[in-house]
Order: structure tokens, then C-alpha cells, then sequence
């Protein structure tokens, strides 16, 4: 059998699973749709792996049907797995994997419900990152929404509800801007094919028709990847999903949006000259902008799962910034970075699982001392704290690395500086929570304590090994692999997804370079320290900072105001940017 | 192709994109939702319409005979059944949202209301 025979399995089998738990979850005894669809999710990463592998020698690529292009006419739908498409997607699943383990007896009540809406998302994933058909992406982009808004809306609690229904509203517009930019792009190019309408593309010049459908498409893979001045929706959802399904929101989902993105932008639109110059210039600006007030933001959060939300928006900031300077490095650097950020992320939203389920509470302040009987649970926050504010250690450290070499231009000096802002400011994030909640540091908030949120808890019976054996197999899967072993890798996956990209030769560190993870991880230490021991710095100090620093917190909670309308002008005003840009 | 479809599909964006802005209750903002929808698929079917041509189905007249462009008929097709899906969740979790707080009106149903410092 051919490595191509292969291409449609992880798509269909989740999706077979999920109609037969579908029919029969009432009969079966409640674990049974555990086990099965974990081990759906394993054979599902091993089929993605055996894929990736394969592929390094050569893309597979399955026509359905059999309609394999003709010459000038592209009429046929495919599946195409580079190195790096596959290699996602296997990731993907093999982090869904971990999250059924984690969510083992989390969902009891509600039967196979869970599971089956898991497998639909798990298989709409598989299809995202495999197609090389525009539509179909779009179809599978709608497919991964709709199981995604359920999710969020699973616990039908009030809080919930409402992060939903934002979610949504923000998501199908979305979708609807991608339809609209497709149809643009179908007029001029006639074709659905990433290659055919890449070629048509690239004859075409510069074309006001095909810069309008990249806008348009673009800002819908960019709602999903939660850029600001798209990111609005992102907390909201994040903040109220079940804690498992946020897991797979913030480590898998957003990147994903971003990884559809760069995906059509090398394959599709690298011969327009027009719109990589809205890339460098718009993007890399936007994607500066999003690690500020991501990090900002999650700094300023005492409710731990908008906290570790925001961290995530500041990380996709940090990683547009390597897409942005359009060179073989950054895309490198985004591969590693984005596995080992969803490590690390995945495994956080696990740990603050794990106080929602054991302590019934998600407020740092609340919390603060109460989780010293837990103590595994606070060494594990606290090494992912340390890897998320810049360990020069593991997958996360080597994307970051690769990201920080690749050239980006007039101004990279600032880009550095933003992106070791971001990562300063969302590791402290971390951390302050960490030596609060499992140490007791920090001034006893008195009557602030009161979490102003409404009661939460999560299904409380769960063995605490059995929710922190895969957090702690995320966080020692990121710390296993060498980063120089990385950087090779990531490397070698470059090639084959953009051809017009190539990567080469890593540069060798540089010497700030070999200085930068240092700074920031002095930068979250002294961060955090500053937080937790407050009172015995000099007054003076947290005086002069709060007063530089009080309005533009008070500007930036302002503008998150979980009101969707506001959400919607932000959207129409970040489509605005895209068309300005291009036109100017 | 003219310059119609594309004035229509811009203006129903347009008012689609107010209505939802301005919206003070989220039946009317699910309905503005399906009025932007609606203008992708004038811009869709705009976009695939050829004059004198028929319909793209050649069971009774042979291949060959002028027909629009069946593939954005099928896009159109298919967003249509998803959009009817969103709408129907959308609505849905209105109608749970009215059943605890006894509201439709997004100021009132914010997320984690109170839950910032």
C-alpha cells in the first residue's frame, strides 16, 4: 500500500469512532468511550507520524475520486502531507491523547457526549492540516468552529454560556470573511488548489482582486489565530471552556489558525509581491503589538485560566514575528515553536485543572497558600513557568532561538525587545501564581480574597496522578529534545512545506543571542519577585511604577470588555488595516 | 458581470456589520449574522454568472452549451447547510442564556462579569 493510501485515515477514523459512540455511548459502561477514543487519538498520531515520516522523502498527495489535474484545469480535491503538515497533526493528536487521559472521569454525567464532539474536533484538525484544497480547508476550519463553539458552551453555566456565544459570533464572521475572500481568489484564479492557484497567482502580478481575497482570507485565519486587534474572543473562551477542552484550545486550535495562514501565504500567495509587503510590514507590526498586550494582559489577570489565555495571545504574538520576516529561519522557528509552546500550555491548563477540581476555585488571590498539599502540582507549574519565561531548554527555547535569528529588517533591535518583554511578563505571570498558590508568598490580600467570580468546580473525584502524570509528560517531552536537535529538524521541515522559502543554513548564536534567554529569564524572576515581595521593597518604588503603569492597564481592561459588539467594531476595524495597507 | 452584485454584496456587509454592532438583543444579531452571510453568497453566485448562459446541468441539452460556473453554486451550497448549523447553536445558546438570566441583551450577559480587578 502506498504512503498516499494512508492520507485519508486520520480524518475518517475519529470521525467513524464518533458516530458509533454516537449510536451506542448509552450502552456502553461509562469508561468505555474513554478508552476507546484515547485510543483513537494514539492511532491517529501514529498514522500522522508514519505520514511525516514518509514524507521526508517526498510529499504524498491522494486525488480523491481520481481527478488528478488535467493541464490548465484543476478540478479535483487533495490531501498533501508534507514533513510539516503531518508532523502537526500528529502532534495535535497526540496531545488530544493526553487530554483524554487527563480528562478520565471528568465528564461521567455526560456519558460519550464529550467524547463524540472531541473525535468530530480531533478529525476536523487532521483535515486542516492535510488539505491542499482551499474550500476544503475552509469546510474543515467551519467543522473544527462548530465543535469548538459546543465545547465552550459544554457546562451550559451562565459564565460559560455567554464566552460562547462571543466565541461564535467572532468565529463565524470569520468563517464568513473566508468564504468572501475565496470566492475573490476562485474569480481570478480559477482554481481551489493551493499549487494551481499559487502558479496563477504568481503569472498574475500585482492584482488588486487577489490582495482583496488575501485580506479577507487572511483576517479570518487571523480571528481564529486571535491577533490582536482580533484576539478579544480568545479569553472569553478560554477563561470558561472546560479546563480540557481549553488544553486543546490554546495548544492546538489558535496555532492552528496560524499554521493555516502561513501555509496558504507560502503556497499560495508567495509569488505576489503586494502581499508579502503587507506581510512584513502590517503583520510584523500587528504580531508586536499582540505579545504587548497579551503579556500586559496576563500579568495583570488574578483569574488563573484568562491568565494563562492572555500568555497564549502573547505567544502567537511571538509567533507571528518569526512568520513575519517571510524567511526559512522563522518558518523553522514557528514549527518548534509552536510544539513547544502547546507542551508547555497544555500542560498548565492541566495543572490549574487541577486546583479547579481539588480546590474549587481558579483566583490566584483565593487560592493564595491553599495548595501545599498538592506540592507536586506546584514544582510542575513552577518548571513550566520557568520554561514559558525563556529556559534556554527543550523544543519551546529552540523556536524561540530561531524565531530571534531570523532576519526581520529595519527595527529588529525593537522586535527582540518586545518579544523578551513578552516572554518576561507572561513566565512572571506564571510564576507569581505558582509561589502564591503552592508557597503562601506574597501579602495576605485580606478582604480581596473574595473571588468575585461565581462558583466553579470540576468533576472533583479524579485521582490527582492521573491528571498530573500528562502534564508532566507534555512538560518532559518539551525538555527531552535537545534544542539543538530541534533546530535541525525544524529545519529539515522547512523545504518540503514552502519551496520558495528554503532555509540556508541555521545561523550559528550570536553572541546577544546566547545572552537573550538569560535576560528573560531574569527579566520573569525579578518580575515575579517584585510581585510576591512587595512589601519589602521600598515604598517608593511599586508607588513610581504603579503610577507609569496604572493607565495603561486601566486603558487595555478597558478595552476588554467582554461586550461582543465591541469585539465586532474591532474586527471590522482590523479588516480595515488590512485594506488600508494594501491600498497605500 | 456587472457592477450590481458587488454594490449589493457590500451593502448588505455593511448593514449586516452595523446591525450586529449596534445590537442590543442576540435574536437581531443572529439574524444580522445571516444578512452578512448573505452577501458572500451574492458576491458567489455575482462572481459565477455568465449571461445567456443556463443552469450547469446537462441532462437534457450537451455538454458544451454555455453554463454558469457550477463550483461557487457548490461553495454557496455548502455554506449555506454550515451556516444553518451556526445559526441553529447560535441560537441554541440564546435561548439558554434567556433561560438563566432571563436576557437576550449583550450588556447584561457579559462573560466573567465582575470577574476582572
Amino acid at each position: 500500500m502506498s504512503l498516499a493510501a494512508l492520507l485519508p485515515y486520520p480524518v475518517v477514523l475519529p470521525l467513524l469512532v464518533a458516530g458509533v459512540l454516537l449510536a451506542l455511548g448509552h450502552l456502553l459502561p461509562s469508561r468505555v468511550p474513554e478508552v476507546v477514543a484515547t485510543l483513537v487519538a494514539i492511532v491517529v498520531a501514529v498514522l500522522s507520524v508514519v505520514l511525516a515520516h514518509g514524507a521526508m522523502d517526498g510529499t504524498p498527495v491522494l486525488w480523491f475520486g481520481g481527478w488528478t489535474p488535467r493541464p490548465e484545469v484543476t478540478l479535483g480535491i487533495a490531501f498533501a502531507a508534507d514533513p510539516a503538515s503531518a508532523g502537526f497533526a500528529s502532534f495535535i493528536a497526540m496531545l488530544f491523547a493526553a487530554t483524554f487521559v487527563y480528562a478520565g472521569g471528568f465528564f461521567d454525567k455526560q456519558r460519550a457526549t464529550f467524547h463524540v464532539i472531541m473525535l468530530l474536533f480531533l478529525a476536523a484538525m487532521q483535515g486542516f492540516c492535510l488539505t491542499r484544497d482551499i474550500f476544503n480547508l475552509f469546510v474543515w476550519f467551519e467543522v473544527m468552529s462548530v465543535a469548538a463553539f459546543a465545547l465552550t458552551g459544554f457546562s451550559l453555566r451562565r459564565s460559560s454560556l455567554a464566552g460562547a456565544l462571543n466565541f461564535t459570533v467572532c468565529n463565524s464572521l470569520a468563517a464568513t470573511f473566508m468564504l468572501a475572500g475565496i470566492g475573490l481568489l476562485y474569480a481570478r484564479t480559477g482554481a481551489l488548489d493551493f499549487a494551481a492557484m499559487g502558479r496563477k497567482i504568481a503569472a498574475a502580478g500585482d492584482d488588486p482582486v487577489i490582495v482583496g481575497g488575501f485580506c479577507l482570507v487572511s483576517c479570518g485565519l487571523l480571528i481564529k489565530a486571535a491577533l490582536a486587534p482580533f484576539q478579544f474572543w480568545l479569553a472569553d473562551a478560554h477563561a470558561v471552556a472546560p479546563s480540557p477542552v481549553s488544553v486543546i484550545f490554546s495548544a492546538a486550535m489558535v496555532p492552528l489558525g496560524l499554521f493555516g495562514f502561513t501555509k496558504l501565504l507560502v503556497q499560495v500567495f508567495a509569488g505576489s509581491g503586494q502581499v508579502l509587503a503587507i506581510v512584513h510590514g502590517l503583520l510584523m507590526a500587528l504580531g508586536c503589538i499582540t505579545v504587548v498586550v497579551g503579556g500586559v494582559m496576563a500579568w495583570r489577570q488574578r483569574h488563573l485560566k484568562r491568565l494563562l489565555a492572555f500568555s497564549t495571545i502573547s505567544h502567537v504574538g511571538i509567533m507571528v514575528t518569526g512568520v513575519a520576516t517571510l524567511s526559512g529561519v522563522g518558518l523553522a522557528g514557528l514549527f518548534a515553536y509552536v510544539v513547544g509552546h502547546g507542551l508547555v500550555k497544555g500542560a498548565l491548563f492541566m495543572l490549574v485543572g487541577i486546583l479547579l477540581a481539588t480546590k474549587a476555585s481558579v483566583d490566584e488571590l483565593d487560592l493564595r497558600g491553599l495548595g501545599r498539599d498538592i506540592w507536586p502540582a506546584g514544582v510542575t507549574t513552577a518548571v513550566a513557568a520557568l520554561l514559558l519565561g525563556g529556559a534556554p531548554l527543550g523544543l519551546l527555547h529552540a523556536g524561540a532561538d530561531l524565531i530571534g535569528a531570523a532576519p526581520s529588517g529595519a527595527g529588529t533591535i525593537w522586535v527582540h525587545v518586545v518579544v523578551l518583554l513578552g516572554t518576561a511578563l507572561t513566565g512572571a505571570a506564571v510564576l507569581r501564581f505558582a509561589g502564591r498558590i503552592y508557597l503562601g508568598l506574597g501579602p495576605d490580600p485580606g478582604d480581596e480574597a473574595e473571588a468575585p467570580s461565581e462558583e466553579e468546580r470540576e468533576q472533583a473525584d479524579r485521582p490527582l496522578w492521573l491528571m498530573l502524570a500528562p502534564a508532566a509528560a507534555l512538560l518532559a517531552l518539551d525538555v527531552a529534545i535537545p534544542a539543538e536537535t530541534a533546530r535541525t529538524m525544524a529545519a529539515r521541515l522547512v523545504l518540503p512545506f514552502a519551496p520558495l522559502f528554503p532555509v540556508v543554513s541555521v545561523p550559528p548564536p550570536e553572541d546577544w543571542a546566547i545572552a537573550e534567554p538569560w535576560l528573560s529569564l531574569a527579566g520573569t524572576l525579578a518580575l515575579a519577585g517584585t510581585a510576591l515581595f512587595r512589601e519589602r521593597l521600598p515604598r517608593a518604588i511599586p508607588a513610581a511604577t504603579d503610577r507609569i503603569t496604572r493607565p495603561l492597564f486601566a486603558g487595555l481592561e478597558h478595552l476588554h470588555s467582554g461586550l461582543i459588539n465591541d469585539y465586532v467594531v474591532w474586527i471590522a476595524v482590523g479588516l480595515a488595516l488590512f485594506a488600508g495597507w494594501a491600498v497605500i | 458581470m456587472t457592477v450590481l452584485p458587488w454594490i449589493v454584496a457590500v451593502w448588505l456587509l455593511g448593514i449586516g456589520l452595523y446591525g450586529v454592532v449596534s445590537s442590543r438583543n442576540y435574536v437581531h444579531l443572529i439574524g444580522c449574522m445571516t444578512v452578512i452571510q448573505s452577501s458572500t453568497y451574492v458576491l458567489l453566485l455575482g462572481l459565477g454568472y455568465r449571461w445567456g448562459a443556463g443552469p450547469p446541468i446537462f441532462y437534457d441539452h450537451p455538454p458544451g452549451t454555455p453554463a454558469v460556473d457550477p463550483v461557487v453554486q457548490a461553495l454557496v451550497l455548502t455554506d449555506i447547510v454550515v451556516g444553518a448549523t451556526i445559526s441553529a447553536l447560535l441560537l441554541a445558546l440564546a435561548l439558554q442564556v434567556h433561560k438563566r438570566d432571563g436576557t437576550l441583551d449583550p450588556q447584561e450577559i457579559e462573560p466573567l462579569k465582575g470577574q476582572k480587578r
